[in-house]
Order: C-alpha cells, then sequence, then structure tokens
C-alpha cells in the first residue's frame, strides 16, 4: 500500500486555510493515518501552521500567481514541505519526495512540478527568500497581530511572539478533592513521567512530555485533568464560598467550572451555561468523569434565559469568547484564521455579555471577567467602557504576585514551558 | 539486496492466486530483504510478493515513519474481529496515482509465519488492520480497484494504460 500522511496532512491543512479551525479538521485526519503516523500528522499540522505567516511571506515570492480556492490542499501541502525543510529534522530528500509523492495521493497530478520547483527552490535559495520577508513574517505572525502586540505590550511583544511560536506544555490540574498535588507527582515519577509542579496555581503539574489522557494515573477516576496553568487562576481568583449560588456563564468544555467544584463542593448551586449545546455535552462528560455535578443550561450570556435569572448569583464567572491571542502555541490555527477586525466584534460581543449578566449578581457579589488574549482591545479596553457605562462596579485589585498588573485587572503572558496568556478582571457590585 | 519491479494494473500477473510458502528458506529470505527495499524506495508501508511478480503467499508491511520496523508474513489467515466497517482512502504501488476511499473491518487477528519460519499471531486495528487485508488481497489476485464502481475502476484502468504506453 502507498504511504500518505503527508497527503492527509495537506487536506487539514487546507480545510483551515478554507477557514475552519484545526480542532474541527484534525479529528477526521488522524482517523485516516495510522496509529504509528498519528504524533507525525499533528507535527505536521500544528508545525507549519505555527510558521504559516512566514511560510506564505517565502511562497509569495515563489509563486508566479496564487493558488485558486479549490486547490487549498495544494497550498497546504506547499506550506507542509516548506514547514519540514525550514524547522525539522526530517531529511530533506525524504521531506521533498514525500510530498511531491503526496500531490498524487490528493489527484493534483499538475501540481507536481510545482510541489518540486518549489521546494527545490527554497533549498536552493533559502537565504535570499528569507531575507526578503517582513519582520512580522519573520516573526511567523500576521501583520495585523504584530501590530497590536508591538503596540500594547511594547516591552514584552518579542516574548510573546517567541512563546507563540513554541510548542505548548501538557500541563495538568490535580483534583484538590481527591489528593494533594506531593501525592500525585509521586504517581506521576512511579509511572516514570516526569513532571513538575507550578508556581501560580497550587494544584498546577508540568509534565516534561505531553501524552494520551489515558495513560495518566487516575485520569477516569477524574484524580487529574488537562488545563493549562494561567486557566486555573480563574477558579482560585472567584474564592468561592460555601453555601454560595455561582454562574459559569460561558461554561465549554468546563474545565473552570470543574475547578470551582473540586475547591468548593459544598456549594448552594452552580450553573454551568453555554451558546453551544454540543459544547456543553463536554462540560457534562467532565463533570461526571470528576464525580461532581453542576446544572447545565443552553443559553446566550448576552441574553441570559429566564430559568436562571430568578435568583441573584454571588458569584459569576465570565470566560467571555475572545480571539485567543494568548493561546496562540496551542491553537496556532489563529494565525490564519484571525482578522483584525474580528478584534471589534469580539469587544462589542464581550460588553455585551458584561451588560447581559450584571443584572444577574447579587449587590456585594462578584463577577470574574476572563479572557485567553492578551490584547487590551478584548480586556482593559471592555472592561474600562463597562465601568463608565455601568455606574455600580468596583476594580478589586487581588493581592497577586503574579502576571503583570495592568489598568483594570492581571495579565499572564504566554511564557515558553509556563504558563497561557490570560487576562482577568474582578469586579464588585456596589 | 536489490530494488524489484513492481507490476502495474492492469497486468493480468495481478490476478495470479498466490501459492502457500512450503519452506522458509534463506532464498525466501532474500526475497523478503529485496521486497523491503522495493518497498522503502516506493515509498510504501506494504508489499505483496504479488506485485513484485512472484506468486507466493508472503507479504512485507513497515507503517513506521523512519522505516525501521518491517514486518514480514509468510502464509497469513486472518479472521475478523470486528465487523464494523471503517473507510480508509487506499492507495496502492501497482496502482500508481490513484487513492480511493476503500471501507474494510477495522479489528482483525492475522496467524502467520515470520522471517525465521516462526508461526505467531496477533491483533492489528486501523491501519495496519487495513493494510495487511489490502496486501492479502493481492496474495489472493485481487486489487483495491476492484471494490470501486466498474466506472471508477475503467477510468483508472485506461489513464494507466495510457501512461504506461507513453512510457514503453
Amino acid at each position: 500500500m502507498a504511504r500518505n500522511t503527508r497527503a492527509v496532512a495537506a487536506r487539514v491543512l487546507g480545510q483551515v486555510l478554507d477557514g475552519r479551525s484545526l480542532n474541527q479538521a484534525l479529528p477526521a485526519g488522524l482517523d485516516a493515518v495510522g496509529p504509528q503516523d498519528r504524533a507525525l500528522l499533528q507535527q505536521l499540522c500544528y508545525g507549519s501552521l505555527r510558521l504559516a505567516p512566514r511560510l506564505q511571506g517565502i511562497l509569495d515570492q515563489l509563486l508566479d500567481k496564487p493558488l485558486r480556492e479549490r486547490d487549498h490542499d495544494v497550498l497546504g501541502l506547499l506550506l507542509c514541505g516548506l514547514y519540514q525543510l525550514a524547522d525539522t529534522r526530517i531529511p530533506p530528500h525524504a521531506a521533498v519526495d514525500e510530498t511531491v509523492a503526496a500531490t498524487r495521493a490528493l489527484k493534483k497530478h499538475w501540481a507536481k512540478g510545482l510541489c518540486n520547483a518549489v521546494l527545490r527552490r527554497f533549498q536552493r535559495e533559502r537565504e535570499q527568500l528569507e531575507a526578503n520577508l517582513s519582520e512580522a513574517q519573520r516573526c511567523a505572525h500576521p501583520d495585523w497581530l504584530f501590530t497590536h502586540l508591538q503596540r500594547d505590550w511594547p516591552a514584552q511583544a518579542l516574548d510573546i511572539i517567541a512563546a507563540n511560536n513554541q510548542q505548548a506544555p501538557m500541563t495538568l490540574r490535580i483534583n484538590a478533592a481527591h489528593g494533594t498535588r506531593e501525592d500525585y507527582l509521586a504517581r506521576l515519577d512511579a509511572a516514570d513521567m516526569p513532571a513538575r509542579p507550578g508556581e501560580l496555581s497550587p494544584q498546577a503539574v508540568y509534565l516534561a512530555q505531553a501524552r494520551a489522557v489515558g495513560e495518566l494515573p487516575g485520569f477516569a477516576a477524574g484524580d487529574a485533568s488537562v488545563q493549562d496553568e494561567a486557566a486555573q487562576m480563574a477558579a482560585l481568583l472567584l474564592q468561592v464560598q460555601a453555601g454560595e449560588r455561582v454562574l459559569d456563564a460561558c461554561a465549554a468544555p468546563g474545565g473552570k467550572t470543574c475547578h470551582i467544584l473540586e475547591l468548593q463542593p459544598a456549594l448552594a448551586e452552580l450553573v454551568a451555561m453555554d451558546t453551544d449545546a454540543g459544547r456543553l455535552a463536554m462540560v457534562e462528560e467532565n463533570l461526571e468523569r470528576l464525580g461532581v455535578s453542576a446544572r447545565c443550561v443552553a443559553g446566550d450570556a448576552s441574553h441570559p434565559p429566564a430559568e436562571i435569572t430568578a435568583q441573584a448569583f454571588d458569584r459569576i464567572l465570565v470566560d467571555a469568547p475572545c480571539s485567543g491571542s494568548g493561546v496562540i502555541r496551542r491553537h496556532p490555527d489563529i494565525k490564519l484564521l484571525r482578522r483584525a477586525q474580528d478584534i471589534d466584534a469580539l469587544a462589542r460581543q464581550q460588553g455585551a455579555i458584561l451588560d447581559g449578566l450584571w443584572p444577574l449578581l447579587r449587590r456585594g457579589g462578584q463577577l470574574l471577567y476572563a479572557t485567553c488574549s492578551v490584547l487590551r482591545a478584548e480586556n482593559d479596553g471592555v472592561v474600562s467602557a463597562f465601568i463608565a457605562r455601568q455606574g455600580d462596579v468596583r476594580l478589586l485589585r487581588p493581592a497577586a504576585a503574579w502576571g503583570e498588573t495592568t489598568e483594570c485587572g492581571r495579565q499572564l503572558l504566554p511564557r515558553t514551558d509556563g504558563p497561557d496568556g490570560l487576562y482577568y478582571a474582578l469586579l464588585e457590585k456596589e | 539486496m536489490a530494488i524489484l519491479e513492481i507490476l502495474e494494473f492492469p497486468d493480468p500477473r495481478l490476478r495470479t492466486v498466490a501459492e502457500p510458502v512450503v519452506e522458509v528458506t534463506d532464498a525466501t529470505r532474500s526475497l523478503i530483504d529485496d521486497m523491503l527495499e522495493t518497498m522503502y524506495a516506493a515509498p510504501g508501508i506494504g508489499l505483496a510478493a504479488t506485485q513484485v511478480d512472484v506468486h507466493q503467499r508472503l507479504l512485507v508491511m513497515d507503517l513506521s515513519e523512519d522505516q525501521d520496523a518491517p514486518q514480514v508474513y509468510i502464509n497469513p489467515e486472518v479472521e475478523i474481529l470486528d465487523p464494523e466497517l471503517g473507510e480508509y482512502d487506499e492507495g496502492c504501488l501497482s496502482v500508481p496515482g490513484y487513492y480511493e476511499t476503500v471501507n474494510r473491518p477495522r479489528r482483525v487477528r492475522v496467524a502467520a509465519l515470520g522471517r525465521d519460519g516462526e508461526a505467531f499471531t496477533e491483533e492489528l486495528d486501523g491501519l495496519a488492520a487495513i493494510c495487511l487485508q489490502h496486501e492479502i488481497d493481492h496474495l489472493d489476485g485481487k486489487l483495491f480497484v476492484d471494490y470501486l464502481t466498474p466506472l471508477k475502476r475503467t477510468r483508472i484502468r485506461k489513464k494507466l494504460e495510457k501512461t504506461q504506453r507513453r512510457r514503453a
């Protein structure tokens, strides 16, 4: 039988170029290759996307005219081929041969010569081609994002960019209700999985090497979950007390929901809401695995459904939909999928969610606004505009020794081998 | 070692039903080495003896990216463990350049002899199961194009015949 891992990678990348997310496109690809090739397929897809703006800058110089939309799979194949030559240890001849051969698997026989010519010219003229790139392209970031990062984080932009271009670590959250982090580290050690404790969250553990969740000790029993360390700060900042009513307003896939319940099982009620009923099912799965329960409600946070508005909440967590600019290393497809104009639309949606939920909070109650973005427009921009609109908001400044202090909250920046880039602002109703 | 010529569809020799290997000899092992070299050069992940015009029940596979996990199956017998079918876009070194979706059982058990004539059984799933069944089909004179509609099969045959004529 003939091999076609690169053709599968090209199809996945072609779908991302068509506008689908990698999370949507990759599973079918993983099914289409053997278990031995799954790691390679992931590497090809993630790696090509991570470098995509740079590789596209090179392709622009090598292609006489852009490829047609229906040839996005060929474009994906070219990105994948360049990635292998630019940034992997795959022997160059194997990278070229296999990539060129994949044109047959894609039934794009016409592209064989093109693919061959592009990859060989890159090998010959790499230095010159890379010298012609813009600074943003060299940093493998789209122009608009590069500009935003430089403007919002002039001193840290290059570190953020470097972290965005790295593979993210696999981080676990140890279930505080099941045992201590020390015990779990010992279990990992016994299972020959080197790990180290996180520095911010007392529940965080960094694995030295990514693993399938099924291999983790006690995963099915809910002893640990996969969650970035920055994301673990949400439940810690919320400091939920026994007997309180809590709303997690954008809950899917439920990581923060579960963390809240692990830290404080004796709540009067926890309502987990999400607009997407399909993704709400993931919340239910997670709750079930961890042996905790919450009331799952499908609804739009900017227009909360009547079933949850009857009684006020003591605490509300708003993990708002955002650009994901702080988790690019985990979702490198963001580099291709997001556009500058998305940011304004997201900021409007984020403001509308705050407006929609604020009436549900009791006086003296607290709302934690969170995004996985590092862009000011989605963070301080949204919160300060909300405070200006709403008379009864008091900004709380949690005493925390982590992240950067901003106008309204706290920003964790993505760090190589450290946490993702998340923003938090804690608001109290006067 | 040597790279052997791979027969291409619609070569009638691909329709030969292979005979069981009576004894695993040095000649068998030498054939296995040549088949592996041929498969790696193609590049492929499986090759049946039929495809190199040797009509004995013998096939080689290597699904690893580094080409360092060769597997040998002599006189393989397959038992289907899970009748549920899975889709895969199969391609074949004897049908170069064409990939089509074929449905096959996802889990099988195979009993066979290894390189030194030792008997073994193993369970395979995913791509390994698909590849094994694809190669065993070759030993029975079958090709993956047989699972396609006659129209598709004819179109592939005509195109390949044209390329082969041009090459000749």
